[in-house]
């Protein structure tokens, strides 16, 4: 009761001190959220059913149009242990005011990228000059099937809508990119091939990477998509640091004008019957009602800029999992804790009789 | 029953500022018996204060002893002072000096929380025998200077102190609500016979007291 009696007679440095905390942890939730994009990306190139992915040595992206098709695809498929490889035409075209990749493929490998029931209002790709694209760019965009969208010269029906999740949003037949982008024989970016044996996948790795073609398993490409997030990491871990410092510095700020403030006070407590522990437990329990009040602001900030971000930005992703929530009420807790450390012990080794004795 | 519920002997209190010593207590000797009404009178810087603050274990002497309940308190850490000064004394301070955030109520069920007690409806009782049970809720700034005393005394007296401890209580207020103070103090000592140990230099209130005790420049001068 009287804690919060107490945070409640300042309302104004209260307010103040819950907010600081509450922008720190909605700054370190909303950056996790935003890595959560790349994340989004990489679990979405690699969730297609195949094995492993081959572009030639020479790519260090796999936006291109560096391999013939046809050829590449005969050497991959005479390796011993090659099921099959599909070929993937990867180019970007602009769609909901973003630049996405479109997909080029063959309309008979669309089973790789998404299951028939992943196609929820129209149907997967035929031929010809349409595109199926996914439920986000969809909602994006406010595409819907039937409507024609004019790119590289000509006019794409939008011929059905996807669940998201796998690979990419636009898809097109491979034959058509190729044709829209002028390109005298069938092309392909990359490949993705299907092993036989999924025990076999890195002898047939290796098999391929003799050939002098860049392989990777999909989970080793995951792995460098992944190598990308450790640089996010570092910002995140800073973040975190920044964000904790604040925290820590704003409880400590207020809770030492606090006890300074309440000297007298803390004197009255002591005559009447507190200890040095009731004490020093009273200023704790008044940081503590600030950092919960601000993780609790900090969770309705998150969830405030994460549905500002996507209504700004409808294709980006914000994704926060359960276990950050705890992670930033811990920091915030942590910051709260050893900023209101010290002037609780202060306020706990005062003398009564000075504090008594204080103006 | 013991004799005496407070006694100091050969009580000394110097405060050390930059070097420089200020003796506030010379030699004290004063014993209170259970039940008694002791004033403490003197002029300002005598060391009235110093004295209660030493009887109710809040500051330290630097010389001599002071026994509450029959309890040796030389040597005792602070955690042991308190403890005791929870079971046995019962603070009223010159300035009110309520806690301004709570109710009244509250501010007189704060005492018997600190003890791990439970409260019920001891802390309205208790303001209803201070003849403010109407006013419970409202906070120290909405009651009068004389209210805010009285629930003062109801505070320290909640707790059933053996020993009550007044400094100057009627020292901010006007002549009635000094007169009604002091008559809720008066009439506590007669109907529950508690012991009380009154700081004042106002000759009126201490008349009120069964014993008298002067003091100047440290010293007592007359009992």
């Amino acid at each position: 009761m009287l804690p919060l009696a107490n945070i409640l007679a300042r309302k104004i440095r209260t307010t103040i001190s819950v907010l600081a905390v509450g922008v720190g942890v909605a700054l370190f939730l909303v950056l996790i959220g935003l890595t959560g994009m790349l994340r989004e990306i990489a679990d979405r190139t690699v969730r297609v059913q195949a094995h492993l992915m081959v572009w030639p040595a020479s790519d260090q992206v796999v936006v291109s149009g560096g391999l013939p098709a046809d050829k590449v695809e005969r050497d991959l498929e005479s390796v011993p242990g090659v099921e099959c490889a599909i070929p993937v035409l990867r180019w970007p075209l602009k769609m909901a005011d973003r630049v996405q990749n479109v997909y080029g493929i063959r309309p008979a490998d669309w089973p790789a990228f998404a299951s028939a029931d992943q196609v929820v209002e129209g149907r997967p790709l035929e031929g010809g000059a349409e595109m199926v694209i996914d439920s986000r760019l969809a909602s994006a965009g406010g595409y819907r099937v039937g409507q024609t969208v004019e790119r590289w010269g000509r006019a794409f029906t939008i011929v059905g809508i996807a669940r998201e999740g796998v690979a990419g949003r636009v898809f097109m037949p491979i034959d058509t990119v190729s044709e829209a982008l002028q390109q005298t024989d069938r092309r392909a970016s990359f490949f993705y091939v299907r092993v036989a044996d999924p025990t076999r996948v890195a002898a047939v790795r290796d098999a391929l990477r003799e050939r002098g073609l860049n392989v990777f398993t999909m989970e080793e490409f995951y792995d460098v998509l992944a190598s990308s997030f450790v640089d996010m990491d570092l910002v995140i871990g800073s973040v975190v640091f920044v964000a904790g410092l604040v925290c820590f510095l704003v409880i400590l700020l207020t809770v030492y004008t606090m006890v300074v403030e309440r000297t007298r006070e803390i004197g009255i407590l002591r005559g009447i019957g507190a200890s040095r522990a009731q004490v020093f437990s009273l200023v704790m329990a008044e940081a503590g009602l600030i950092a919960a009040l601000g993780i609790g602001v900090g969770y309705l900030l998150t969830w405030a800029a994460r549905a500002a971000i996507l209504d700004l930005q409808p294709l980006w992703t914000v994704q926060i999992p359960a276990l950050r929530f705890l992670y930033a009420a811990l920091l915030a807790a942590g910051g709260t804790f050893l900023g209101a450390l010290l002037p609780a012990l202060r306020a706990a080794r005062q003398d009564p009789v000075e504090s008594l004795r204080y103006e | 029953m013991m004799d005496w519920i407070v006694e100091t002997r050969g009580l000394t209190k110097v405060y050390r500022t930059d070097g420089v010593a200020t003796p506030a207590l010379r030699g004290v000797d004063l014993a209170v018996r259970p039940g008694e009404f002791v004033a403490v009178m003197g002029p300002s810087g005598c060391g009235k204060s110093t004295l209660l603050y030493l009887l109710g274990l809040l500051d330290t002497p630097s010389e001599g002893r002071v026994l509450l309940a029959g309890v040796e308190t030389r040597g005792l850490s602070d955690g042991g002072r308190t403890r005791l000064r929870r079971d046995h004394i019962g603070y009223v301070f010159q300035r009110f000096n309520l806690l301004p955030t709570v109710s009244a109520e509250e501010n007189v069920a704060l005492a018997l929380k600190l003890r791990g007690r439970r409260v019920g409806g001891a802390a309205r009782e208790m303001l209803a025998a201070v003849g403010l049970d109407d006013k419970r809720r409202r906070r120290p700034n909405a009651l009068s200077v004389g209210e805010q005393q009285r629930v003062a005394i109801a505070r320290a007296l909640v707790t059933r102190p053996s020993l009550l401890l007044a400094d100057e209580p009627t020292g901010n207020l006007d002549t009635g609500a000094s007169d009604r103070v002091m008559d809720l103090v008066g009439r506590l000592h007669r109907e529950t016979g508690q012991t009380i140990v009154l700081i004042t230099h106002n000759n009126q209130v201490a008349q009120r007291a069964e014993r008298l005790v002067r003091m100047r420049d440290g010293r007592l001068l007359a009992d």
